[in-house]
């Protein structure tokens, strides 16, 4: 402690020059403790601003839960999230197929975002038969189709089943239409790729014929496809079956012409992953999906991926995801997903047909996107020939035979 | 005013004071306005074994989010198997794939909703081939490309010996099973039951040498024992591990056989909800770029975000991916099959053949090129997969009015075929036909053989041309059956239909003892005898 001691005689000086300065901190002290500070609030201004967030740490951010499948991609998107901030909401999402959504308990959720209209109706159905809030807003649509790669394109329209659509600005068509009749013809006897010539396209597959999906017991995608085929693969039935028995024998009549083993979850972005072409050639997929993957395709590498292409299936089934708010504040954001003139305009732009508010798809907003970024416009008929979905009690019961799972437990009015 | 070396320690400290003050301001600012701020949290987590090799990546994981992983490893299907049973110990799982639960879900009804699940990576399950094997092979194959036909072919024959997991409890060696199985059927699609009513792996089973529990143990494993073996059957990243580490004498060649793979994908499943906050940041930071880019550098895994950048070694296209069977009763079988191959005795086929007159010509031909083909001339995949295998026991029966001669062979080496084409060779025809007389007599040798080792697994081929003429009546046999010990009694008889044979008594026949029987007059005589190798029922 000798040093100590002597430290402290030495001390004294100095402590009348330091009160001759501002108080018990010299400049430079106060300097070391201001710079870090004024660094930290300009950054954090500045990050504020560019998010266009300047004014949330003085607002509180509203989360909200919803659960949702592939929509959730809107959810994920950042100028999305960006948007929302502006309007002090942050969504966190829990993934689920749709049909999964509408099986399972929603209580925790300010919102949920199936897919489409059956397991919509499923949610709506049992919420008013319990007497709980349920608003639906339906922001946009989509066009199931198939996305596949050149070569089985290709392949497909040697043999008749699929045929090219004009797709302006593309060296090689993206688009074709595909004969959903005989393309479920060549499933039913037990095609393979190889039995319809693919390797005069440079890959082998002796893998059978099949359009991949997610789990038809869970997903949206998956039964809006069994809807499809059962359509085409309806014979000299009705449309659509109106009887139980009717529901049962078809399912039973088309269930070999689904059959992929196990499937498997997120089959798009298997797809769109370099390895896509070996274990998911084929999948069912929305519109928007594959819009938004070559919009982004385009800006990112300034070409267009011409081996990744879009079958539209001859007969159209759009299908309509339904934002179904569980609360107020759930039916807040539900107000702004349709109306907020950017939210409506980033939906667009993320390759939805997004409607006005008569519920018609709103103008050809998505082809004048599309020009814009370089990719070319799909030809799609107009909406008068939508085919039609099977009544939620048959299609449910479709479901379940197809994909061997239990029946969704149906309010009485859909019954 | 102060000497030299004297030191300043009050008016530093304060400096120092206050700089410390302010870097806690700010943090305490930014903790509290950054809603991913690291809270420490721990994860217990049942992980496959062969997921040991992420620990590499915890630190970072630490220091990025805070959560610490506790891994508890077991072999993927036991994990399932305790998550089948519903009742979680952990808060997450991390299986190379959670195809085994599906299926265990989808066998009682999917009654439960099945947990959060996120896919992390993947990696197919391949084939690494000492390189001069996989010369040798290619030049055998038409075209230079391998198949898992190929690998069952060289696997019987005795030139093929590997190392796989135990597919009864570990993901490597349950995707192997199911990819060669699934080529083997050759359906095209998702196996189903009546696809392995036949087991067609005999053969290939019959190369595997060296097997352990867990995919993860797999490797070293091979090291150790690579001088008596060919071929390492895993993931794709375990042989890339493998290669780089630089530990073998020779590298493994890494074969994508032609007739596809089955691919696993690591999902992160959730199995406590309330760890729902950390299980987001988990799964967010695996999926990130930058832990993508270092998954794939460190593991070999491939990524799962679809546009990162591969490195060299993960651009090899996989081939087709085949279809995963989505009935557990697929699997069983299989798996019932690779037991019995492993634990269960030598097999022994009886071969029952009709050596009458009507036989001389063009039929004795036909039996002749058969058993060539099954002895491996056979170059189509189902007679790759069929064929003669090591270690088989081979016995010929020629019979007429009787019982001609019995003669024996245990297939060890190539020579042992030469002796079995020698037994069918025999040019002595006799002039009638007494069917049931020698099956009973084929019942009497297979008995015995019994009585020496009784794990051996014994069957019965019966092929016979013409009508019963001489000797017991069916009905005398089938009452001599019933009255067998019950191990006799066990063995199954296949018929083979041949020429003018009886096709309703050889049918009632084979399905009294629980065969049943194949038909060689719509189809070659080879197909025929093809058909019910292996089978069941």
């Amino acid at each position: 402690m000798v040093a100590g001691e002597r430290s402290v005689v030495v001390e004294e000086p100095r402590l009348t020059v330091r009160r001759r300065s501002s108080g018990s901190w010299s400049r430079r002290s106060l300097l070391l403790f201001l710079l870090p500070v004024l660094a930290t609030v300009l950054t954090g201004l500045a990050t504020l601003t560019i998010s266009g967030n300047l004014l949330l740490p003085f607002e509180r951010v509203v989360v909200l839960e919803g659960k949702m499948a592939s929509k959730r991609d809107f959810f994920e998107d950042e100028e999305v999230r960006r948007i929302l901030l502006k309007h002090h909401i942050s969504v966190h999402i829990t993934s689920s197929g749709s049909r999964e959504v509408a099986m399972r308990d929603i209580a925790a959720f300010d919102f949920v975002f199936p897919s489409g209209q059956p397991a919509g109706d499923l949610i709506t159905g049992v919420r008013a038969a319990d007497g709980r809030y349920a608003k639906v807003h339906r922001p946009f649509v989509s066009p199931i189709a198939l996305a596949t790669y050149r070569e089985y394109a290709e392949t497909l329209r040697d043999a008749g089943i699929a045929t090219p659509l004009p797709s302006e600005g593309a060296d090689r068509p993206l688009y074709y239409s595909l004969d959903m009749r005989k393309f479920l013809d060549s499933i039913d006897r037990g095609k393979r790729w190889n039995d319809l010539g693919i390797r005069r396209h440079g890959i082998a597959n002796a893998n059978r014929i099949v359009a991949q999906s997610p789990d038809v017991c869970g997903s949206n995608s998956a039964g809006t496809y069994l809807a499809l085929v059962s359509f085409t693969w309806r014979g000299d039935g009705p449309d659509v079956p109106t009887t139980d028995q009717e529901a049962s024998s078809r399912a039973r009549s088309v269930k070999h012409l689904m059959e992929q083993g196990l499937p498997a979850a997120d089959v798009f972005r298997t797809y769109i992953s370099p390895d896509g072409k070996g274990i998911a050639p084929v999948v069912v997929a929305y519109e928007h999906q594959y819009l938004t993957y070559q919009v982004r395709h385009r800006a990112e590498t300034g070409r267009l991926d011409s081996e990744r292409v879009l079958l539209y299936p001859s007969s159209q089934f759009v299908t309509q995801p339904q934002f179904i708010s569980l609360n107020s504040k759930g039916d807040r954001l539900g107000e702004l997903v349709t109306t907020d003139p950017d939210l409506r305009r980033r939906a667009m732009e993320l390759g939805f047909r997004i409607l006005d508010p008569a519920g018609e798809v709103a103008g050809d907003q998505l082809a004048r996107f599309l020009t814009e970024r370089n990719v070319p416009v799909p030809a799609l008929r107009g909406d008068d020939t939508r085919s039609p979905m099977p009544r939620i009690r048959y299609l449910e019961r479709m479901i379940s035979i197809v994909g061997d799972c239990p029946v969704a437990p149906l309010p009485d009015q859909a019954r | 005013m102060t000497g030299p070396g004297r030191p300043r320690p009050p008016r530093r400290r304060r400096a120092l004071t206050a700089l410390a003050l302010a870097w806690l301001a700010v943090l305490a600012t930014l903790a509290s306005c950054t809603s991913d701020s690291p809270e420490p949290v721990t994860l217990r987590v049942l992980a496959s074994s062969e997921l040991a090799d992420m620990e590499p990546l915890f630190d970072d994981l630490r220091r990025d989010t805070g959560i610490t992983l506790e891994m508890e490893y077991q072999g993927t299907v036991e994990a399932t198997a305790s998550l089948a049973a519903g009742r979680y110990r952990h808060d997450l799982a991390w299986l190379s794939s959670s195809r085994p639960f599906q299926l265990l879900l989808r066998k009682h009804g999917r009654q439960t909703e099945s947990p959060l699940s996120t896919s992390t990576m993947r990696s197919p399950v391949v084939v690494g081939l000492k390189p001069e094997v996989a010369q040798r092979l290619r030049r055998a194959a038409p075209d230079g490309q391998l198949s898992w036909a190929d690998l069952a072919d060289a696997a019987a024959a005795g030139t093929l010996k590997y190392a796989m997991a135990d597919p009864r409890s570990s993901n490597s060696g349950l995707s192997a099973l199911v990819g060669v199985a699934t080529a083997a059927a050759a359906t095209g699609g998702a196996l189903r039951p009546e696809d392995v009513s036949c087991d067609r792996l005999r053969g290939f089973f019959a190369g595997h040498k060296l097997t352990v529990d867990s995919s993860g143990g797999l490797a070293g494993a091979y090291a150790r024992a690579e001088g008596g073996l060919d071929a390492l059957i895993t993931y794709e990243s375990e042989l890339l591990a493998l290669n780089r580490a630089g530990t073998l004498r020779a590298p493994l060649e890494i074969v994508y056989p032609k007739d596809g793979i089955v691919l696993s994908d690591y999902p992160l499943m959730l199995l406590d909800p309330a760890r729902r906050d950390a299980y987001d940041r988990l799964t967010a930071w695996l999926r990130s770029e930058a832990v993508q880019r270092k998954i794939m550098e460190r593991t070999l895994r491939r990524p799962i975000t679809p546009d990162l950048p591969r490195i060299p070694s993960l651009r090899t296209p996989l081939g087709n991916a085949l279809y995963f069977p989505d009935d557990q009763a697929v699997v069983d079988r299989l798996l019932a099959d690779y037991a019995a191959a492993r634990s269960g005795g030598p097999a022994r086929v009886l071969f029952l053949l009709d050596f009458s007159t009507s036989m001389r010509g063009e039929r004795i031909a036909n039996l002749r090129a058969t058993f060539d083909g099954l002895g491996g001339a056979d170059d189509s995949r189902s007679g790759k997969f069929a064929r003669f295998h090591q270690g088989e026991t081979l016995t010929v029966l020629r019979f007429g009015g009787r019982v001609l001669d019995e003669q024996s062979v245990t297939y060890g080496k190539a020579g042992d075929l030469e002796r079995l084409r020698g037994f069918v060779a025999d040019d002595g025809f006799a002039t009638s036909t007494a069917v049931w007389s020698a099956l009973d007599h084929a019942y009497r040798s297979a008995a015995d053989a019994l009585a020496k080792d009784s794990r051996q697994r014994v069957s019965i081929v019966l092929m016979t041309d013409g009508e019963n003429n001489a000797g017991m009546s069916l009905d005398t046999f089938l009452g001599r059956y019933a009255a067998l010990p019950p191990a006799a009694r066990a063995v199954r008889t296949y018929t083979v239909r041949y020429g003018d044979s009886d096709p309703r008594e050889l049918d009632r026949a084979a399905r009294a003892t629980g065969g049943h029987m194949a038909d060689a007059t719509g189809q070659s005589l080879l197909n025929a005898f093809k058909e019910i190798r292996g089978c069941h029922e």
